[in-house]
């Protein structure tokens, strides 16, 4: 593309920006990260995912986003690099133990598992703390890992169905072992109490056990779908009122289906999303305390939909709100992949508030305004 | 250090190399009112005037925190030595610094500050410099100005005595910006780089983000029917948001009138010329392309137009609202909550623009009258700095050997020091104010080398010199006056009128043997044949075995014929046959 035609293009998208955005922000890492973990309601972690030695990071989001009285005088959009640290591998998994200053890794490859210290005022410097061993020896992909929400440092991890086990930080002894008939590649971990947990499979199976019990746990089959070489990925909502728990399946042809924790196998809702690839990066997720659900890791575009529109047939829909600042901002040299999503998450409690990262490195913070609120624009027309 | 240590406010370094003293920077701590505000020129000497201890002084920029107390060392404390810094910088500094003494001596009733007499007497002993132009500030000393970004004649610094170097950065960015390009230095290679690291921990948001915030308060502003004042500097920001506002305009079809006050052109005008003899070609371009202040929207101010109803946007000098025009329109527009200032930079205490930046609502004015401000007050940094990644990025285009990080916090620096430390294994050092620093380095030192040594070395074989293969040699170092000269010993023995001293050592072997001496002398003649192959050994008829040069003799004692002693000679060149023939003959013969 044209320098001209790239830099036209990019600030068309600037302007139409105004409207579509209360906030934003556009930042450009040195390397480019797989995942994004809160570790505050003001910090997140990112690390690299390069082949030798890579960095962790812990920053801060720029303080103008919080300011809410005398928003004006606040100057600050930079993030601010409160903690770094040096991994020997890359790092495709990464979360943050709640209550502690400890985030554990894995690095996408085999079944350990990095154990952090963030620090705290003294030093900015992450300090690696210990092991914790994995069941599998020779898995096909890296573990998954879900930090136990109870007080005490707990984390559930593995990379298969069949090898997901509790492991205490602290003691590294093993609390809990999930015991499964078959042994399906996991692409979440999740919990959905202090307790109780999905884990949810790329062949689109949904286990769901608790840590306290030893018995069996309950296994949902995926939704019927016409491709049976799909893969499927599974976000649950985080409402600590059981009550509303919803679970939603995404499957690599686009399918999504909407279902009641209680009762996994039936469908509440579904729809048809416009997805053509797979991929290895793929985010589904629930907004915290809202019915939408956001989708990357199939483009440079992270999608909103929401889930009222969806009904019980299959029917395609058209994305809320299309986040596009990644793939409009990424100039790629002719025959260069383009820029895709690597990772995407909601802020916990301000709700039109994401942040989302891609292959080139590039991260953004966004404040998106429902296209309802613009004006005579149906809520069933992509605002861009 | 005597500023700019781990203190975000003042920059002050002193640097020692090769027997030369320099002063980086002569910055004013804006946040104090007291002394403190001064860098502490008692480290360079406590006896007053700093000529003496000084060679030079530069200046990277026109900031204040950089240069603000420049006229109080140079006047107040003394030093009539040069100060070098660029063309513009020259041409800004004295207008910046009497704004500043004028604030603070007028407005805020100072008296331990410099005059405005001082401020000319100081620019009277700039050098101004050039980029990429070495000067030689003395015979021994020269320094370079590189391109820095960040503002207009900002520059970053290498200085050189003999073989050793040291860059200072100044304040500097790495992304270019609309109207200045992003630094660069070549692969110089110093011993030292001094580099600020004020957002070292930070990540930059993008210019475009910024950009878009401006467009979008003053877009919101205008659509309410409300007035929005921007007050500048005449030149550098306020073209680039001039520019931003024009294309805008013309998207979005906007009627609203954009005006720059009158004040602006002839400054402006003066700083161009200045301005395209200092950028590169590329911003060149822009400039040439869109005439100065020949914009389609933009027009030239009146003050009657204050009082115009309906939306506008008006640029306005000076910058921190602290008197002019800016002011008089500010006055005007405060009482009505759907008009907006945006500050696009720093103000400095005392000043209006710093009371409200600081959420002052209430303004005390001339006569007591006071002023309620009601309109909205946005605050933007535009200002261009670099953040880590760009600090990496100049680290590889210097090449430095050693790192100094200045003008940030230690604690919170630890990872980015561990970083630098990684990827190119150089040292990293973050001194405190007040502390000093001392950087090992490993300065070549060259030597005239002897014919007749290096033919002697050339023999040995390989060609010479191999930079990828350094070697060892034997010589004596003969320093002459300033002269080095590397001779054989042979030579300087010569030179030198003195005799070369032979050392033998001699060894005494008993050995049982019941043979006559002579017997047992070929007796070893054979076995030492046998074993030193590849050696010359003769057995000489004056009754001595020969190994290369080493002698053997045997004796017997009187009482017992068969108790041998065999003597070994040999001469300090041989030491290492001579030793190892003494342990082999220590063992005994073979039996015949």
């Amino acid at each position: 593309m044209e320098s001209s035609e790239f830099e036209d293009a990019l600030d068309e998208w600037f302007i139409e920006s105004l409207t579509a955005y209360k906030d934003l922000h556009v930042y450009q890492l040195e390397h480019p990260t797989q995942v994004i973990e809160w570790t505050s309601g003001k910090t997140v972690c990112v690390a690299g995912y390069g082949s030798s030695k890579n960095q962790l990071l812990e920053l801060r989001l720029p303080l103008k986003l919080f300011a809410e009285e005398n928003k004006g005088l606040c100057a600050e959009r930079d993030f601010k690099l409160l903690h770094g640290g040096f991994s020997e591998g890359p790092v495709g998994c990464l979360r943050h133990v709640p209550a502690s200053r400890l985030i554990v890794t894995n690095d996408g490859q085999g079944t350990d598992l990095q154990v952090w210290d963030l620090g705290g005022d003294d030093s900015d410097v992450i300090r690696r703390t210990g092991t914790v061993k994995g069941r599998e020896s020779a898995p096909q992909r890296g573990s998954r890992i879900a930090a136990s929400p109870s007080s005490s440092p707990q984390v559930l991890h593995g990379a298969e169905s069949s090898s997901v086990q509790l492991t205490h930080l602290t003691s590294g002894q093993s609390l809990y072992k999930l015991e499964t008939d078959t042994s399906d590649p996991l692409n979440s971990l999740q919990f959905t109490s202090d307790a109780v947990f999905l884990a949810g499979c790329s062949n689109g199976r949904i286990y769901m056990a608790d840590t306290r019990v030893s018995a069996a746990p309950q296994m949902s089959p995926p939704p019927a779908s016409s491709g049976q070489s799909a893969v499927w990925w599974t976000d649950a909502t985080a409402d600590p009122q059981q009550a509303s728990c919803r679970v939603v399946r995404l499957s690599s042809s686009g399918h999504a289906v909407v279902s009641d924790l209680r009762k996994l196998g039936e469908a509440v809702c579904q729809a048809q999303l416009d997805i053509h690839c797979s991929s290895d990066n793929v985010t589904v997720s629930w907004a915290p305390r809202r019915n939408y659900i956001s989708v990357s890791g199939f483009s440079g575009v992270v999608e909103i939909y929401d889930t009222c529109d969806w009904r019980m047939e299959l029917r395609r829909v058209r994305p809320l709100f299309q986040h596009r600042g990644h793939e409009v901002s990424c100039r790629q040299a002719d025959g260069c992949d383009p820029v895709c999503i690597t990772a995407h998450v909601w802020h916990p409690e301000r709700p039109q508030t994401l942040l989302s990262t891609a292959t080139d490195g590039s991260v953004h913070v966004w404040d998106w305004v429902e296209p309802d609120s613009k004006g005579p624009e149906s809520k069933s027309e992509p605002s861009l | 250090m005597t500023g700019a240590g781990q203190d975000v406010g003042r920059s002050c370094i002193l640097v020692s190399i090769g027997g030369k003293n320099i002063m980086l920077d002569c910055g004013m701590h804006m946040g104090y009112n007291d002394d403190r505000r001064f860098p502490d020129f008692s480290y360079v000497t406590q006896n007053g005037r700093l000529t003496d201890f000084l060679d030079c002084v530069i200046i990277s920029h026109f900031h204040l925190d950089h240069c603000g107390a420049l006229p109080y060392m140079s006047e107040m404390v003394g030093y009539d030595g040069p100060i070098y810094m660029t063309h513009p910088t020259k041409a800004i500094c004295p207008i910046l610094l009497e704004d500043f003494r004028k604030i603070t001596v007028d407005k805020k009733g100072e008296t331990n500050f410099f005059t405005s007499q001082m401020i000319k007497d100081c620019m009277k002993k700039v050098v101004p410099l050039n980029l990429h132009q070495t000067v030689q500030v003395d015979d021994e000393l020269e320094i370079k100005a590189y391109y820095a970004g960040h503002v207009l004649g900002a520059a970053m610094v290498y200085i050189k005595v003999g073989s050793e170097s040291v860059v200072y950065t100044g304040d500097y960015n790495m992304t270019p910006d609309r109207h200045l390009g992003a630094a660069w230095i070549d692969k110089c290679r110093p011993d030292i780089l001094i580099s600020e690291s004020t957002y070292a921990t930070t990540i930059r948001d993008s210019k475009r983000c910024r950009e878009r915030d401006f467009l979008k308060k003053v877009h919101e502003s205008i659509e309410r029917g409300g007035k929005v004042l921007i007050p500048v500097f005449a030149l550098g920001r306020a073209q680039e948001l001039c520019i931003l506002l024009e294309t805008f305009w013309e998207r979005m079809n906007l009627k609203a009138p954009i005006y720059f006050s009158t004040g602006m052109t002839e400054k402006a005008n003066h700083y161009y010329k200045l301005f395209i003899t200092w950028t590169n070609q590329k911003i060149r371009k822009t400039f040439v392309q869109r005439n100065m202040f020949e914009f389609k929207h933009i027009k030239a101010f009146d003050r009657s137009y204050a009082d115009n109803p309906g939306p506008m946007v008006v640029f306005a000098t000076p910058g921190m609202l602290h008197a002019g025009q800016s002011l008089q329109i500010f006055k005007k527009w405060a009482g009505n909550e759907k008009n907006m200032v945006i500050m696009p930079g720093y103000c400095v205490q005392g000043t209006i623009g710093h009371k409200i930046l600081n959420g002052q609502r209430k303004l005390e004015m001339e006569g007591r009258a006071t002023l309620d401000v009601k309109l909205q007050v946005e605050y933007m940094s535009f200002s261009a700095h670099a953040d880590a990644k760009g600090i990496m990025q100049l680290i590889r285009m210097a090449e430095p050997r050693n790192m100094l990080l200045v003008h940030g916090e230690a604690a919170k620096m630890e990872f980015l020091k561990g970083k630098i430390e990684q990827e190119f294994s150089i040292d990293c050092y973050m001194p405190a104010n007040g502390e000093t620093v001392t950087v090992k380095t490993n300065p070549s030192v060259p030597v005239d080398m002897s014919v007749n040594l290096l033919k002697r070395e050339m023999a040995l074989g390989g060609p010479l010199p191999d930079p990828k293969k350094p070697r060892s040699m034997h010589g004596t170092l003969i320093m002459k006056e300033s002269s080095l000269k590397l001779v054989s010993s042979e030579q300087a023995l010569k030179e030198l009128g003195l005799n070369e001293h032979q050392l033998r050592f001699t060894c005494r072997v008993p050995l049982q043997d019941p043979h006559s001496d002579s017997e047992t002398l070929h007796r070893i003649y054979t076995h030492l044949k046998s074993l030193l192959k590849g050696y010359t050994i003769q057995h000489l008829p004056d009754g001595t075995v020969m190994v290369e040069s080493i002698v053997v003799k045997v004796s017997s004692s009187a009482e017992d014929a068969n108790a041998k002693i065999l003597l070994l000679s040999w001469s300090y060149q041989d030491e290492d046959l001579g030793s190892f023939l003494s342990s082999v003959l220590k063992k005994g013969l073979p039996k015949m």
